[in-house]
């Protein structure tokens, strides 16, 4: 119970409260700790601040803010990286007591630090505001260290009159601001901006300068870039006339670096001292990139100021050559290669956009042209007519969203086709003939085969005729009687013929063949002597046989 | 278990507008400047290969690991405007450093202009791109909530946050080694990967 009254009492002495309402305020490199004391207004109160960064496990007392009577504290001058997280805490003393510490939420200073106005020097001519703006902060701040060139900036302008319509323009570090009219007093501010971090800074101090007397000479204007194959042509107007005009460019990056490049701007050789208002250079002066160009006039003893500065992209600029078209005629059809344009100099046409081509189409004969695009380079042209002379001419285009631009029309090239069909029918009369030709070469080998057959492998089988009478007559022979016989003995020449034969047959039936020769021998030659028997004898057969 | 489905199908319907919707943000592409920009940055990834003689085997020594951040790399990133931002802060980056080289020869001023030039473009092309996003963005900005929007900015400044530090680590190696050949060869080559695992990303999201 002592000890607890004992505690009860340590704890009611440390009536110190830590204090309030911590907040951190970065802008630039100043970095401050803001709080405010405890509700009591008490003297004597002093605060301390101690800070911590992640490699370190121990606070640090923050060097120039220990036992301070005043309720912030800067701690720019630590040398903290910027990127990495801190941790601050605070409390308030009075003699020997402490107040708790209150521990401020670790946080990143660049995350934290809020972007200061920018440094704005002006220069007035007679229709235009030169710009000078230096980043926020100074040089060798810390905070903005990587981001010098980083900046973008914006402007508001306006006539220091009542009517006062404000303008706002993003502008480069070192800009000009135009269409402004002489004599005037304009009033603008500038702020600072880091995109990706989602960073707005805090407006410089207004600015004003009265633009000067209108100048002699006005700057040229309505300066226009145009390109063609070959060369670049700057084009601008200017009201008087027996001029000299000069021309200078510059890199256009080297925009986004504060101070001066005046002398960064260099001549264009081929535009100085032109009479006219347009000016050609080769497209090989530049190489690929951003860049400005601007047009100064002179009359012998005035110049002029400077035009507005032109920004130039070569890629825009991009010239597309026609391609090459190669035509040859197949059967029917016609088949188109679209080759890639010839390179003019040595140097290698880079064509990587994706490009589409336009193709015209027609009969050299009609009119009326067809237009295909594709983006093949090698297609085919079916079902045209044959022995037709058909013309061709084709370009290139790029057909990117918001971005058209197209190549001259290639050279026109003029194929005819072949005779597609007669061909066809030519083939289909040549297989036929073909066929036919093959027929009559069947037949006539086998008339052949036939003959050698006849002539060389005669066949032994004597005539169905006397085949059938032969084998009627072999019964009849063997029943009827001598009588029969001895009529059969008219037939005597032919009869002992058939008793020889049934004779022979009974042997074998392979004498028959042989008999069959006989036979006819023999009869041939009864037949030569005795004639009229002998044709009797035929009759007689003739009968026996038709039976 | 009957019940499901009824919900799914209630479900499906909006949220299959959400996803056109999105899609719709997603693909508000600045389409006439990537074909640019495309071009740009692969000629400016080969001009960083081009630049250096040679990679001298000594400076190998010299290597130090800086660490990219991966996460900015990784797919899963939803926002297809995260990796352009982070792509447009590496390409400042790199115009911030290559700005100051100090070149020894006539050919390392001819290569280092035109990589100058090469990456004034590309921040060119990119910073038109983001404006143009920005505006259509700011049309949108009736339809989306305060809350979320906030909580969507919030996640992507952390990841470039990343970038920084390692582009901060980049600056200070430069600067401790006293801006030497070597030390240039290292910090061309790691702004060369750095710049073409970035470049596969977005070609990446683009495909999805």
């Amino acid at each position: 119970m002592y000890n607890c009254l004992f505690l009860v009492a340590f704890i009611e002495g440390t009536n110190l409260k830590s204090p309030q309402n911590v907040e951190v305020y970065i802008v630039d490199d100043s970095c401050i700790l803001k709080w405010s004391g405890s509700d009591e207004f008490v003297s004597n109160v002093t605060f301390s601040v101690d800070y911590q960064i992640p490699e370190i496990d121990d606070w640090i007392k923050l060097p120039g803010c220990q036992y301070v009577t005043s309720t912030q504290c800067d701690f720019s001058s630590l040398q903290l990286n910027v990127y990495d997280e801190v941790k601050l805490r605070v409390r308030a003393e009075k003699g020997n007591d402490t107040s708790p510490w209150y521990e401020v939420d670790s946080f990143i200073p660049f995350q934290k630090a809020q972007i200061g106005p920018p440094e704005v020097h002006l220069e007035a001519e007679d229709r235009a505001v030169i710009l000078n703006i230096s980043p926020p902060g100074t040089q060798d701040s810390v905070m903005w260290a990587m981001d010098s060139s980083s900046f973008t900036y914006s402007l508001v302008i306006w006539k220091n009159s009542s009517s006062g319509e404000k303008r706002t323009e993003t502008v480069y570090p070192r800009d000009k601001i135009y269409k402004l009219s002489p004599e005037t007093t304009y009033c603008l501010k500038v702020r600072a901006r880091l995109r990706v971090q989602r960073k707005v800074g805090l407006y410089s101090p207004v600015s004003c300068i009265n633009t000067t007397v209108e100048n002699k000479l006005p700057p040229p204007e309505n300066i226009q870039i145009d390109s063609n194959n070959w060369n670049y042509i700057i084009k601008w107007d200017y009201k008087y006339e027996n001029m000299t005009f000069q021309a200078q460019w510059l890199y256009g990056y080297l925009k986004k670096f504060p101070g001066k490049h005046e002398d960064k701007w260099k001549q264009l050789p081929d535009c100085e001292n032109v009479k006219t208002t347009q000016c050609v250079f080769p497209r090989s002066t530049f190489s690929r990139g951003i860049y400005f160009v601007r047009v100064q006039a002179s009359n012998g003893n005035n110049t002029s100021l400077w035009s507005e500065e032109k920004r130039f992209d070569t890629e825009i600029q991009t010239i597309i050559l026609p391609p090459l078209i190669n035509l040859k005629s197949v059967n029917g059809s016609l088949r188109v290669y679209i080759g890639a344009p010839k390179e003019s100099e040595n140097k290698s046409v880079d064509q990587p956009y994706r490009l589409t081509y336009e193709i015209n189409f027609w009969e050299n004969t009609s009119d009326t042209q067809s237009k295909i695009l594709q983006k093949k380079t090698d297609f085919t042209f079916l079902n045209l007519k044959p022995l037709t002379v058909y013309c061709v001419k084709a370009r290139a285009l790029i057909l990117e969203e918001k971005w058209n631009k197209s190549s001259d029309f290639s050279d026109t090239v003029c194929e005819k086709t072949k005779p597609g069909n007669t061909s066809r029918t030519l083939l289909i009369a040549g297989i036929c003939i073909a066929l036919l030709i093959l027929a009559a070469v069947v037949y006539v080998v086998r008339v052949l085969w036939r003959c050698i057959n006849y002539v060389f492998f005669p066949s032994s089988k004597p005539p169905s005729a006397v085949d059938e009478y032969f084998s009627e007559h072999l019964l009849k022979n063997l029943l009827l009687s001598t009588s029969a016989e001895q009529i059969e003995r008219c037939f005597v020449i032919e009869n002992t013929n058939t008793v020889s034969a049934a004779e022979e047959t009974n042997h074998a039936g392979e004498d028959y063949k042989k008999y069959g020769s006989q036979t006819s021998q023999d009869s041939g030659n009864y037949s030569n002597e005795d004639e009229n028997s002998g044709s009797g004898l035929s009759e007689e057969v003739l009968l026996q046989g038709a039976v | 278990m009957s019940v499901k489905p009824d919900v799914i199908r209630k479900c499906l319907w909006p949220a299959c507008l959400v996803g056109l919707f999105i899609t719709g943000i997603l693909s508000l592409d600045c389409n006439f400047l990537n074909i640019h920009l495309s071009r740009v940055t692969w000629q400016n990834l080969r001009l960083l290969s081009v630049m250096s003689n040679s990679f001298s085997i000594e400076c190998l020594r010299e290597n130090k690991a800086f660490e990219l951040p991966e996460e900015i790399l990784s797919h899963t990133q939803p926002v297809k405007n995260d990796i352009k931002e982070a792509f447009y802060e590496a390409s400042i980056q790199a115009f911030n450093i290559f700005s100051q080289y100090t070149f020894r020869s006539a050919w390392e001023e001819k290569h280092l202009k035109q990589i100058q030039i090469g990456l004034g473009q590309q921040l060119q092309y990119l910073e038109q791109c983001l404006e143009e996003e920005e505006k259509e963005n700011e049309d949108m900005k009736e339809m989306e909530e305060e809350g979320t929007k906030h909580s969507a900015t919030m996640v992507p400044r952390l990841s470039h946050l990343e970038l920084r530090r390692y582009f901060n680590r980049i600056d200070n190696f430069l600067k401790e080694k006293k801006y030497s050949h070597c030390a240039w060869e290292i910090v061309r080559v790691e702004i060369r990967r750095c710049f073409y695992l970035l470049l596969k990303s977005i070609a990446l999201l683009r495909r999805k």
